[in-house]
């Protein structure tokens, strides 16, 4: 019996964004227009990048908060690299290297020690933005080379290339988590750990391997931020996890984890970028933005919980 | 505390309650007295448990009525069960192990002057129980640094510490040692003196015989005869527990090769606290019962001969080779294959399709440089759907769909498809319809012709009887009968469960 409820959930996400898309292209100057869209794809990016692979370590059942302090820490080890060798793409590898590091150090944490993930990774968030200070001397940092900003700033086809890579990361997330032994595992730990684990699932490697690729992701976004700003700043600013979380909870993934899909995710992330978007064209108080938005999550988990109740 | 000094007595008349399309309990009339031990008996799955979660006001019965002292009542939660006094003492305690023997004796009945808890007083009360039942206690001790049989007190006290009037006690001893157990049927005897009515779910036979004044038999849902404990004997609750052995209702059995090699060689298992000493082996195409009550150690060793949890001593070898800190992925590899107890705590993924419940321990063969190689999966997935008779309408449903017979044959599905040597089925027609528990039976007698080691775990003798070569029978831990040919029987395998110690 294939309910209203359930198909809400599954396409809920889709046909409220296409919805607002609808609305605004109709009452907002300048929203329809090539230039908005590209720069919302542009923006969005980075969000979008990092949102794909924390909806993969939700499904296998952990929060990693840690998402800011890799997406603000990261990036200043690249550009330590790039000062000193002048090598970009060695700054990427190296700022990469260091998001799986620390993806690495929280699944130590969660699946060897056993501390709860919001927990834990709020704790090594103190520890990544704190290794932030130490890279950066407590300074805003910029690249050498001029090719730095070209990481996220070259253009293809009208499209930055940080679009690109968002666009690539979004299918290789798709793939790893629909198309491989991998994928079904993660979902398998985070929907029935016991069960996992007796069809003889490596429940913790799974885990882990979820938080190496977040970590991975989250400083290839701090990198493409980075690039766009052609600099990079210490802080122990949270507000981009928040924004990568909304946009994977809004997407109607379970918060207890074993369901979830990539493609929703990213819907929600534009619906959030449109909401955004609309509200600055039409000139709406910023306020009211954050109202709605909160409303928008509430509504998003309680169709969550409310099918779940009605399928037990 | 008002204390209600009339004789009070719960009256259950016709009460039937089905989980799904299963009858826990039908058309049950019984009375319990005030002043009196009233002893629930019967096999696990009989409807004892049922029967006391609805006169806790736990469950709502489908049919009948609950009258408490001539007035007729109806519990839509636990609280209204609690306002007239009846309360439970479970299987499982439900203690704040991290707080003080007091602070868990008044939660939620402290002495309260205004908004402010007034200790003196609470304590006060907390120790007068304590006194009046004998059962003294330190209050400042954290209640889990207490030995279980301390911890069933402070629960059976927290009971006592508001105006009980009819106790429940779910299988209290399943989990103390025999001293203690004695110790328990003590209170229970002075508790009833007070004029209290208790309930008392056992599955030792000896400990209902000897404190019990009258003994209700259930038999798969249904009331078999209520009787003063007098006139009953342990052959006559036996004989009223499992009724006549229902005749072909199982495949005949495949012979075995009595010159095979064994496949499956457990030799002196231990693990603290849950089995000791255990020899055990299954030869190719045999199957091994593997009997004993709930909490003798069954699950306990199969697991750990599934690698999912380790052994303190002793060695287990499949297939001549000595295994050695193995894990389940070790144990998969190695050819075993688990349907575990609980299909939706250990074995399902409810929201996830049938085809992906049933390949998961095997991606790796479906495996290529591009993924998953999704028609094979599908086509390996249809051939073992079939080969268990799983009916489904499409392999993309998910398992939540399907029935409790048709759950399992999933899990079924899942083992033969890994092509195992060994099967490991523990309770595998557990929830499932008489109906459709035939067609598990020939799955799992349909495999070990084909040659496969079968350790099967049931809770149901007639399952043990009808399927099993041999039969080793665990109580407490301990392999008390291990049975062939003739000699199994219902008698000795009930002895033998129950008569350990």
């Amino acid at each position: 019996m294939m309910n209203f409820a359930l198909l809400f959930r599954n396409y809920g996400i889709l046909l409220v964004t296409i919805g607002l898309f609808i609305v605004l292209a109709l009452t907002a100057d300048g929203f329809a227009t090539e230039r908005n869209l590209r720069n919302i794809l542009d923006q969005q990016s980075m969000v979008i990048i990092a949102a794909a692979f924390m909806t993969i370590a939700i499904i296998s059942g952990n929060f990693d908060v840690s998402v800011s302090a890799i997406f603000v820490t990261a990036p200043l080890f690249g550009l330590k690299v790039e000062n000193m060798t002048g090598n970009v793409l060695l700054a990427v590898v190296a700022a990469i290297a260091v998001g799986l590091i620390m993806g690495a150090i929280n699944g130590f944490i969660v699946t060897r020690l056993k501390i709860n993930s919001f927990i834990g990774t709020l704790a090594t968030s103190f520890m990544f933005f704190g290794a932030g200070f130490l890279i950066s001397s407590r300074s805003l940092m910029r690249p050498e080379s001029d090719a730095y900003r070209l990481i996220a700033r070259s253009r293809f086809l009208g499209l930055t290339s940080a679009t690109w890579i968002a666009i690539g990361v979004v299918i290789i997330a798709t793939i790893l988590l629909s198309r491989t032994r991998f994928g079904r595992n993660v979902f398998a730990v985070g929907g029935n750990m016991e069960a996992a684990r007796l069809a003889g699932v490596a429940v913790n490697r799974v885990q882990t391997t979820a938080f190496l690729l977040l970590g991975a992701a989250a400083a290839l976004a701090g990198v493409l931020n980075s690039s766009r700003s052609i600099s990079a700043q210490p802080s122990d600013d949270f507000s981009f996890v928040f924004a990568v979380l909304t946009a994977v909870i809004v997407g109607g993934t379970s918060i207890a984890g074993g369901q979830g899909a990539i493609w929703r995710t990213t819907t929600a992330a534009f619906f959030l970028a449109f909401l955004n978007n609309g509200f600055n064209l039409l000139q709406i108080d910023p306020i009211w933005q954050r109202l709605i938005e909160g409303a928008v999550i509430i509504m998003a988990v309680a169709v969550d919980t409310w099918t779940k109740n009605r399928r037990a | 505390m008002t204390t209600t000094t009339a004789p009070t007595a719960l009256a259950l008349s016709g009460v039937s309650k089905t989980y799904g399309s299963i009858a826990a309990l039908s058309n049950v009339s019984v009375t319990f007295e005030a002043g009196a031990i009233h002893a629930l008996v019967g096999e696990n799955g009989a409807g004892k448990s049922t029967l006391g979660k609805i006169m806790l006001g736990v469950e709502t019965p489908d049919t009948g009525a609950l009258s408490w002292d001539g007035k007729d009542v109806r519990f839509n939660s636990p609280a209204q069960a609690n306002r007239l006094g009846l309360v439970g003492i479970s299987q499982e305690l439900s203690l704040m192990l991290d707080r003080s023997v007091l602070d868990n004796l008044s939660i939620g009945r402290e002495t309260c002057i205004g908004p402010f808890v007034d200790h003196g007083a609470t304590l006060q009360q907390a120790q007068q129980v304590m006194d009046q039942f004998d059962m003294p206690l330190d209050m400042r001790t954290m209640v889990g640094d207490l030995p279980v049989a301390d911890q069933q007190r402070v629960e059976i006290l927290r009971a006592l510490n508001q105006d009980a009037n009819l106790i429940v006690f779910d299988e209290p001893t399943a989990r103390l040692e025999s001293s203690e157990a004695r110790k328990l049927m003590l209170i229970l005897r002075r508790l009833a003196e007070q004029g209290k009515a208790i309930v008392f779910i056992s599955h030792f036979l000896e400990e209902v015989l000897s404190v019990a004044d009258t003994i209700t038999i259930l038999r798969n849902g249904e009331h078999v005869r209520t009787c003063p404990a007098a006139e009953e004997t342990r052959s006559s609750l036996v004989e009223g527990m499992t009724g006549a052995a229902d005749q072909g209702q199982f495949p005949a059995l495949p012979p075995v090769d009595p010159a095979a090699s064994p496949l499956l060689v457990v030799r002196g298992a231990s693990r603290k606290g849950q089995f000791e000493n255990i020899d055990l082996t299954v030869r190719p195409g045999e199957i091994v019962g593997l009997s004993g009550l709930v909490g003798a150690g069954r699950s306990e060793l199969a697991h750990a001969i599934y690698g999912a949890s380790t052994l303190d001593e002793g060695e287990i070898a499949i297939g001549g080779e000595a295994l050695h800190g193995h894990s389940v992925r070790d144990a998969v590899r190695r050819g075993m294959a688990l349907v575990p107890e609980s299909r939706r705590a250990q074995g399902l993924f409810m929201t996830r399709s049938i085809r992906e419940n049933i390949s998961l321990p095997y991606l790796d063969r479906f495996m290529s440089w591009l993924g998953l190689r999704f028609n094979q999966e599908r086509e390996r997935v249809t051939h073992f759907g079939e080969s268990t008779s799983l009916k489904y309408g499409d392999l993309a449903d998910p398992v939540s769909t399907l029935s409790g017979g048709n759950q399992q044959k999933v899990l079924f599905a899942r083992a033969a498809l890994g092509e195992p040597r060994l099967l490991i089925a523990d309770e595998p027609t557990r929830g499932v319809d008489v109906g459709a528990k035939r067609g598990i039976y020939d799955l799992i007698v349909g495999l070990a012709e084909r040659g496969l080691g079968v350790l099967l775990i049931s809770s149901e003798i007639e399952e043990i009887l009808g399927l099993s070569h041999r039969v080793l029978v665990l109580s407490r831990g301990q392999v008390t009968a291990e049975l062939t040919g003739v000699d199994i029987n219902e008698n000795a395998v009930m002895a033998a469960a129950f008569g350990a110690n």
